[in-house]
């Protein structure tokens, strides 16, 4: 009875993984490691002697432990390689919102010369502000 | 040697001479409304070089004060702390075609009066990096810090924490990158990534104020230090080179 449970509840992420994608909750890339370990989950339910003869191959004697530690380990190497793409989203929302800051203040700046070239009609641009006259030598922002 | 920018307004640029050597300061700036106004006109009767404020998300008037006091502000969206903010600046100052970049806080700390000091040894190319170095201020707290700092990363550096420094186009460049928007703060991560790009780093003895308002945004609580020290000790740690190549950059203060 308990292997039928586990491996319902198996195919019942499965199935919800599949619904999450087929609405756009859930990204492709994401979606397909969870579908794989949701299948998983029900082939052990429906049959749990896998783990009993993989026990025997590997020597443990108590054969829970090793569907325990494996289901372990993959968790904290998950919630790892999450932490690496959060670092690499952290950076690339950093970035923007450095950019945007930036080039909000080159707008504001181009305004401003713009402004002070038709106030004083002599062409003029304010010397201080990027994309100015003055500012010919001006580079690009090379990591973006 | 008067550095360029320091009350010399007779090196105007003509259009037919090159392009002149350009300095910039940048300065982040959180809820800073009350002091960056006169921090600003400070600095500027003591010298003309540019000055770009980059306003960390405040909820005060800091961009207005700022503004009025005759900085270019650059005004970020989301509060990105004060090593994003120095970043911002510094990608900022690249982009304007800056080629030395000095970074002051915006509390009224720095004094405007020490910037030719710290500039000269890298408009004479003695180093990449100048930092002005006060170890008299502080806390206990602080110090057992810096101690704690220069063990774990074998920077022998004398106030790693300080946020005046002075840096060369190339240590702009290498700040502007992915890899330094990875870091939290402006000390340990910062100072080892320049090492490692092999940046010359030099501290100069400066005098530096107390606070206007009197707080600083780490050392004021035990909680924040816990969790910066933690941080900061095992990144220092992780990015740790063996002590010959570690130091072999850190260019002696006279």
């Amino acid at each position: 009875m308990i292997a039928l449970v586990t491996g319902c509840i198996g195919l019942a992420v499965a199935l919800t993984i599949l619904l999450l994608m087929r609405k756009d909750k859930l990204h492709a890339a994401h979606g397909l490691a969870w579908f794989a370990v949701a299948l998983l989950f029900a082939c052990l339910g429906f049959a749990p002697g896998i783990v009993d003869m993989v026990a025997g191959w590997v020597g443990i004697e108590y054969p829970p432990i090793l569907a325990l530690s494996t289901g372990m380990s993959l968790l904290v190497l998950k919630m790892l390689l999450m932490d690496i793409e959060r670092s690499r989203i952290e950076v690339r929302n950093q970035r923007l919102t450095q950019r945007i800051a930036m080039l909000e203040t080159e707008l504001q700046s181009h305004r401003a010369s713009e402004f002070t070239s038709v106030g004083d009609n002599t062409g003029r641009c304010s010397a201080n502000f990027p994309g100015s006259k003055r500012d010919s030598g001006r580079r690009s922002d090379d990591q973006d | 040697m008067i550095a360029p920018g320091i009350m010399d307004e007779t090196t105007a640029p003509s259009p037919d001479t090159p392009r002149e050597h350009r300095t910039a300061i940048v300065m982040p700036a959180h809820n800073e409304g009350e002091v960056i106004g006169g921090v600003i006109r400070d600095i500027r009767r003591a010298c003309h070089y540019e000055i770009f404020v980059v306003d960390d998300a405040s909820t005060d008037d800091t961009i207005r004060a700022a503004t009025e006091a005759g900085a270019t502000v650059i005004p970020l969206a989301a509060q990105l702390g004060a090593w994003g903010a120095t970043q911002t600046g510094l990608r900022y100052a690249l982009r304007s075609g800056i080629d030395t970049v000095i970074s002051m806080d915006a509390d009224g700390q720095h004094s405007a009066a020490s910037i030719p000091e710290l500039l000269a040894p890298v408009l004479n190319q003695q180093a990449d990096v100048v930092i002005g170095a006060c170890t008299q201020r502080g806390s206990i707290l602080r110090k057992i810090a810096w101690r704690l700092m220069k063990r774990t990363s074998g920077l022998a550096l004398e106030d790693i924490t300080s946020g005046f420094r002075v840096y060369n186009n190339e240590a702009v460049k290498a700040l502007a990158s992915w890899r330094a928007t990875l870091l939290d703060y402006q000390d340990v991560g910062v100072l080892m990534l320049l090492q490692a790009k092999g940046m010359r780093i030099k501290d100069m003895p400066v005098k530096m104020q107390p606070r206007i308002d009197g707080k600083s945004r780490i050392f004021h609580s035990w909680v924040i230090v816990a969790y910066y020290m933690s941080q900061t000790l095992v990144l220092g740690m992780s990015k740790r080179r063996a002590r010959h190549s570690s130091n072999k950059y850190i260019v002696r203060g006279q």
